[in-house]
């Protein structure tokens, strides 16, 4: 980045300090530190180590390779949005919630519980005791309109975190938007869709691998041809963070799935800036190795963009950005002095902020404890305002950019990144990889890596292994379930199913079959059928259920 | 009490009961008792407190250890305490961890879970509760 002669000015420079300051730098250079990912820190950074070429390396905001951020006016254009993740066990209260968080600007986020994740209804055996309890449940239809009672989805973003039913909730989002007049090239959107990583990290997966993937593809097609606005795919390194992989890790195994589910769409002939755009990144943000979270963002845009171009033949900008939403880290935060998590948040958020990432979604001061009540929820998104509006962080675009340390530490991440990229292909691919264990032992390895760093207290946890107080058991009070939600959930089931037309809930179902027993393809995309089921109030249980008759389900084998 | 019985490691089955799908708890543990000289087996996810309690006679474990980060705790454990009674089977000796509430504690101990541990156990504590469990069983037999 600099010249010659300049580098040697700083060199002779740097010697005389040196000799200076002999017995400070030595004692100094002897405390040695490393990031999470064994990256060995300088305790001092200098021009000599920023061996960077600026044109390739750093560039421009707006411009190729967007390491300093996809939009050109920084956050002078559009300010992160806080996108903090919520859902009540009861639909009405969910909906009071999202009409408060959208009055101070954070768009829904969708919690929803588990048996709707894993496609179960309320009544299912599989689902006791679960209904409610980390979200809302979303049975069919009528559950997507009286959440959104009141709601105009024809502009407002809506995420939700679903994946194996994505297809489901993609279904009722388009026939609730269809029916409240909204233009459907307009409404805006994302599912998570990212069923590779629950494979690995998260669990939530219901059909094998195969058809998993054929899913996600026929949503990725449907999304391109007909609602060019959504976002079909979040591809997620948030979850193997918080199972406990390292940074190097989050980022190679989320890249990695991203590519996997590129080269399935581009099996079916699409081409590739027709739905690359759909693609988005979920994250987390930590304050731990906060200038390593920076250099994180940065490189993942850099190596998004260089393999849209350079592999995938991307000709379209808006292909090669890469947007990234991150979260902070809910295993982070603790039952233990947690006042100390809305600190923590707050670093979190402006590590998001200073890498330049489009959507921050904080975790809550009392999400050790149970699901997070209204009042944290609104301290969470007041903290991403303190930082969006009294800190002049948004004021300047990569404010950290040219920074000796950053620009070092940017490449060095980048390099471990694109090794481990390198490992997986070698090993065959992502999906050999998540079939022969590699992935999953990985994040093993790293969390017990971790876990005994915080056992030896080499990690400090403040308030848990350094900086205890004796404290009465808190006063937080998580949201609490309603008493006997789970019988009025079932009740309110059996109702639907009392007075919808079921002849036609029987032939969407049995038309749906059809089409998933026919060939992965974009003729027998599965998107139309399962839009014509939500439309008939057919369960999400019964959706996946039909699916899981053609399909059959995964089963997890883990040897430790 | 005979010689085989008194060597034999501590025999552990490490369960993923209902929905949760968060394991990172259940397997830094698992390897953590490994590694402090036990037998452990994991389940691996999404299993029906039925698959536990069958799995934990068959492999003749001492302790059955659950792992419930999402709230089911109450309904999945009365169960499974319903299916060792059922099956005869109320030696193994049946705990379980994770976001578990101080009320929600008594009303877990009351209906027959040994114990309860929550995100403030360290692990230490739990290995050493494992082992005095196992001798205190031992001394009964």
């Amino acid at each position: 980045m600099y010249n010659k002669k300049f580098l040697e000015q700083v060199e002779t420079r740097l010697n005389k300090w040196r000799e200076a300051h002999k017995k400070e730098i030595e004692e100094a250079e002897n405390d040695e530190r490393f990031t999470e990912d064994e990256i060995p820190l300088r305790f001092l950074y200098t021009p000599l180590d920023s061996e960077i070429d600026f044109e390739k390396d750093i560039g421009f905001p707006g411009d190729y390779p967007y390491t300093r951020g996809i939009d050109a006016r920084g956050y002078r254009g559009n300010l992160w949005t806080p996108s903090q993740y919520a859902g009540f066990g009861n639909q009405r209260e969910t909906n009071q919630l999202f009409k408060n968080m959208i009055a101070h600007g954070n768009p829904p986020y969708l919690a929803l519980d588990l048996p709707t994740q894993m496609g179960y209804d309320s009544d299912h055996p599989m689902a006791m005791g679960e209904v409610g309890r980390t979200g809302i449940p979303i049975r069919s239809l009528k559950d997507w309109e009286i959440i959104f009672d009141g709601i105009d989805l024809g502009g407002l973003y809506v995420g939700t975190v679903i994946n194996a039913p994505a297809s489901v909730i993609l279904a009722m989002h388009i026939v609730s938007a269809e029916n409240q007049g909204a233009d459907l090239t307009k409404i805006r959107g994302s599912l998570q869709n990212d069923i590779l990583k629950e494979f690995t990290a998260r669990g939530n997966y219901i059909f094998p691998v195969e058809p998993s993937m054929r899913l996600v593809t026929d949503m990725i097609e449907y999304c391109a041809e007909n609602l060019p606005a959504y976002w079909p795919i979040c591809v997620c390194g948030a979850h193997f963070s918080e199972a406990g992989s390292n940074r190097v890790h989050e980022v190679a195994f989320s890249m990695s799935n991203a590519f996997a589910y590129i080269d399935e769409v581009l099996k079916r002939e699409i081409p590739i800036d027709l739905f690359a755009k759909g693609f988005f990144f979920l994250m987390k943000t930590n304050h731990y190795d906060f200038f390593e979270e920076v250099t994180k963002f940065r490189v993942m845009r850099k190596i998004w963009a260089r393999t849209l171009r350079e592999k995938y033949g991307a000709k379209d900008a808006e292909s090669m950005k890469l947007r990234i939403l991150a979260h902070a880290g809910g295993s982070l935060m603790t039952r233990e002095r947690p006042e100390l998590n809305i600190a923590r948040n707050t670093i979190a958020c402006m590590a998001g902020a200073v890498g330049g990432i489009q959507l921050i979604g904080l975790k809550t001061m009392d999400e050790v404890f149970g699901i997070p009540s209204e009042k944290t929820q609104m301290i969470a998104i007041g903290t991403q305002h303190v930082v969006a509006y009294e800190t002049g962080i948004p004021d300047v675009a990569d404010p950290l950019g040219g920074s000796y340390y950053i620009e070092k530490l940017t490449k060095e991440f980048e390099n471990q990144v694109i090794d481990e990229l390198d490992h997986i292909e070698k090993l065959g691919g992502v999906i050999k990889t998540i079939e022969s264990g590699y992935i999953k032992k990985a994040i093993a390895e790293d969390a017990y890596k971790s876990y005994k760093e915080m056992e030896s207290g080499k990690k400090i946890k403040v308030g848990v292994n350094k900086f205890s107080i004796d404290e009465k058991e808190v006063p937080l009070k998580p949201y609490e379930l309603p008493p006997h939600e789970e019988a009025r959930q079932i009740e309110d089931l059996k109702e639907l199913k009392r007075i919808r037309d079921n002849s036609l809930v029987k032939k969407t179902l049995s038309g749906l079959k059809d089409v998933a027993r026919r060939p992965s393809g974009s003729e027998n995309n599965l998107v139309p059928p399962i839009i014509e089921a939500v439309k008939a109030y057919a369960t999400i249980g019964e959706i996946c259920g039909a699916l899981r008759e053609v399909f059959g389900e995964y089963k997890e084998h883990y040897a430790l | 009490m005979d010689v085989e019985k008194e060597q034999r490691k501590i025999r552990v089955l490490i369960g993923k009961p209902g929905l949760d799908g968060h394991d990172r708890g259940a397997l830094i543990l698992a390897m953590v008792l490994r590694d402090a000289g036990m037998e452990v087996i994991y389940s691996g996810r999404h299993n029906t407190p039925e698959e536990l309690v069958t799995a934990a006679i068959q492999e003749d474990v001492d302790i059955l250890g659950v792992s419930i980060l999402s709230g089911a705790h109450l309904s999945l454990c009365q169960r499974i305490v319903d299916l060792l009674s059922e099956k005869k089977a109320e030696g193994i000796y049946f705990v379980v961890g994770g976001f578990i509430s101080d009320e929600d504690i008594l009303k877990l101990k009351a209906m027959g879970v040994r114990e309860v541990f929550g995100v403030q156990s360290s692990v230490k504590e739990i290995i050493d509760h494992f082992r005095q469990a196992t001798q205190n069983m031992k001394r009964r037999e």
